[in-house]
């Protein structure tokens, strides 16, 4: 298939040279490039996340724990303040699905999101039927179902429950604080195992105790936390809730506690500190590799998408009924998918490989 | 198509005289010994079917019509199969020694490929599954080797989806998965009846289209679809599931069959099944027979199994590697990776060697190893 005659060979002599030089000018970020960038991203983007996470969900603990001790509005008020927080915090490193979050399935622990089955209302409401002491305890958790240890849960319990039904110490109330603690638990072990190992199996990717083979390896799970968010914002945030004609705002991710347009702004604004924020960011590397206007483009992108945020109108449990708004989150859902086209084709410039078989497989 | 039984063998007749296929080596590859071949995707997306060296070698490169799934290499031809991935609908039989296409099959009107299919045994016939789209049935299509490989043989692969399919060696008994999604092509690569698909593993004779055994996992189970495959000479059947419910579920991904009995499912290690993210990509089954792996790309790890004991043994990791194949040797396998990175794992020894490459591609579901 490949015959070659002699004749040819001046010329394909040349076109390899000229390919030789174009690829020069454009050639892949180096190992240490990659190691810059993975170092910059660990300190300046991960750590903080994980570390603010895990700070807002011990506060969270406290606070349920003072409110069964004493179940006052303004107890419940702290609780639902620090909930909104912990939810600030885990929305703004949601986007990381790799690495001690992803162990003992950690990430959905923390967050069963979307729920098409209603699996959390109806696990939840069979524990609080039944209202067994023996289920008060993180240990019991650790093996329930996924639907009553995670944000959501708590987040009907603390947003849909009467403070008259969190008096005498209720089993509504403990399994409040019992979940509030689960969830401390595991942002704190998160936190430790990337304090403890992860982040230096990142920094001595290559060696033989590191998880990665490269710093390039390692970079193509944080490239992965940068581009394949966008589309599951769109689709799970954006177009599930806007139900193709009839609008179901029920489908908002954590529309009991009025943020889900709160939660899109933080996604938003997470994935562009970790496209731009950082000493050494995916931003300066595409300069570097001569590909200022596509970075250009992506930051005029990321700019369009913030502003429309702003001009929506909140809370979307409400104003999704509103054409405006319909017509608002579309024109987002555009944006995003342009974010996404532009970021992927410039993950060819890097040479980056997110997955072929794991992303579409058969 | 169905035919009668004294036209099926005229056509058995028929073909007992193979299409004129040299075996004699072509000079440019004298000293290079196959490897492995598989498609893969290159860098300008791109889709090729290569064959390599034992070196890294490109001993052959195809350049393909469009994305393929699985790669068979005729037991005594020097002849590659390559299958269209589902909905495609073309096989390119491609001579690696002459490096030529011999032929490009392409489905019959109202069917579609779904990405696997296989030599007989003995290189008379090529074997497919696929759908009869106008009403979403399985088929298993036999195709005698020759210039127009004509239809022989067209059955019912009694499901919906028929993805591999595989001969259980020296017997006539042909084992399939019935993956149960059903899918259109007006529809692309959409799953349509994700609530109530029911996947099978058929066991069938090739020479009357018999349905030997048909075994389904239990009701709750159903959306644990049964895709990969591989039969050992007793009949053992490893299964690579993958579940088509909703994330978060952690549900055996790996299971075996023994003919005449159910279905039975294997346990990996709680983090290890966690690990492989509710999909395996493919399996097989080593030149012992005794041993199988089992690819989860989407987890980065390959999972390692004894038939004996029905027991795990061992998992790697393997980042996007997702095509096995085994050695000649007891216990060892091939992988390739979406990465482009080949490995060579032997059990036995806990030895992982990186294959030498001389391209970068984007190695595709599954890859096949060459006889020496």
């Amino acid at each position: 298939m490949n015959s070659t005659s002699k004749t040819l060979w001046p010329i394909l002599l040349g076109v390899s040279l000229l390919l030789t030089t174009v690829s020069v000018l454009h050639a892949a970020p180096s190992e240490q490039q990659w190691q810059s960038l993975n170092h910059s991203l660990v300190k300046e983007h991960i750590l903080p996340r994980y570390q603010a996470l895990q700070h807002s969900s011990a506060k969270l603990a406290t606070s349920t724990t003072a409110l069964c001790r004493q179940p006052e509005q303004k107890q419940l008020e702290n609780a639902q303040a620090d909930f909104q927080q912990t939810m600030d915090a885990w929305q703004e490193v949601q986007h990381i699905q790799f690495g001690p979050i992803e162990t003992l399935m950690r990430n959905f622990s923390m967050q069963f999101w979307p729920d098409k089955k209603n699996l959390i209302g109806k696990q939840l409401n069979l524990l609080l039927q039944q209202g067994n002491p023996d289920t008060l305890s993180t240990d019991y958790l650790y093996k329930a179902s996924i639907g009553v240890k995670g944000l959501p849960a708590l987040e009907r319990l603390l947003f849909t429950s009467s403070l008259h039904q969190l008096t005498n110490n209720s089993y509504r109330c403990q399994l409040s604080q019992t979940i509030a603690t689960y969830i401390a638990i595991n942002s704190r072990a998160t936190l430790d195992e990337w304090n403890n190992g992860y982040s230096n199996s990142l920094s001595i990717a290559g060696s033989q105790n590191s998880y990665y083979d490269s710093h390039q390896e390692a970079a193509v799970d944080l490239m992965k936390s940068l581009i394949e968010p966008i589309e599951a914002i769109r689709d799970q945030k954006i177009l599930r809730p806007l139900g193709g004609g009839q609008v179901r705002p029920k489908r908002s991710e954590s529309w009991r506690s009025q943020r889900s347009l709160r939660n899109i702004q933080l996604n938003i604004a997470s994935i562009r500190h970790l496209y731009s924020g950082t000493t050494s960011s995916v931003d300066s590397l595409l300069r570097k590799q001569g590909r200022a206007a596509q970075a250009d483009n992506i930051s005029i992108l990321f700019n369009r998408i913030e502003q429309q945020l702003k001009t929506v109108q909140a809370p979307l449990i409400t104003s999704l009924y509103q054409s405006a708004t319909v017509d608002q989150l579309l024109r987002i859902s555009d944006a995003l998918q342009q974010l996404d086209r532009g970021l992927t084709a410039e993950m060819l410039t890097l040479e980056i490989q997110l997955g072929f078989n794991s992303r579409d497989g058969d | 198509m169905e035919i009668n039984r004294r036209r099926f063998c005229q056509l058995l007749g028929s073909t007992l005289l193979l299409p004129s296929l040299t075996l004699a080596a072509d000079d440019d590859n004298r000293s290079a010994k196959p490897m492995f071949a598989s498609a893969a995707k290159d860098s300008a997306g791109q889709f090729h079917l290569y064959l390599i060296g034992q070196q890294g070698e490109v001993m052959l490169d195809h350049l393909l019509p469009g994305r393929a799934h699985h790669t068979e290499v005729h037991p005594h031809l020097p002849l590659l199969a390559c299958i269209a991935r589902r909905p495609g609908r073309f096989i390119d039989l491609v001579d690696y020694r002459q490096q030529r296409l011999v032929k490009r099959i392409n489905a019959g009107s109202g069917r579609h490929f779904f990405g696997h299919g296989i030599f007989s045994e003995d290189g008379r016939w090529l074997i497919t599954t696929e759908n009869e789209i106008s009403s979403g049935q399985g088929r298993v299509v036999i195709r005698a080797l020759g210039a127009n490989y004509p239809i022989i043989a067209d059955y019912p692969s009694y499901g919906i989806g028929p993805h591999e399919l595989v001969q259980q060696p020296g017997s006539s008994v042909l084992t399939v998965a019935n993956g149960g999604i059903l899918t259109h092509p007006n529809h692309g690569r959409e799953k349509l009846n994700l609530d109530s698909m029911q996947p099978s593993l058929l066991r069938l004779d090739i020479l009357t289209g018999k349905r030997l055994e048909q075994q389904q996992l239990p009701a709750h189970l159903h959306q644990l679809s049964i895709r990969h495959i591989d039969t050992n000479p007793q009949g053992t059947t490893v299964i690579a599931l993958q579940y088509q419910g909703e994330k978060g579920h952690n549900l055996p991904l790996v299971a075996v069959h023994q003919p005449g009995q159910p279905i039975e499912l294997l346990h990996a290690p709680p983090a290890v099944n966690l690990a492989m993210k509710g999909y395996c990509g493919s399996a097989r089954i080593d030149h012992s027979g005794r041993f199988a792996a089992v690819s989860a790309p989407r987890g980065d790890l390959i999972s390692f199994w004894d038939l004996h004991e029905n027991q795990f043994i061992s998992s790697i990791k393997s980042r996007d590697g997702c095509g096995l194949a085994a050695t000649n040797n007891s216990a060892e396998f091939i992988i390739s990776a979406g990465t482009g990175r080949c490995l060579r794992h032997n059990l036995q020894r806990g030895t992982t060697v990186r294959l030498p490459s001389t391209i970068a591609t984007a190695w595709d579901n599954h890859l096949t190893t060459l006889p020496i």
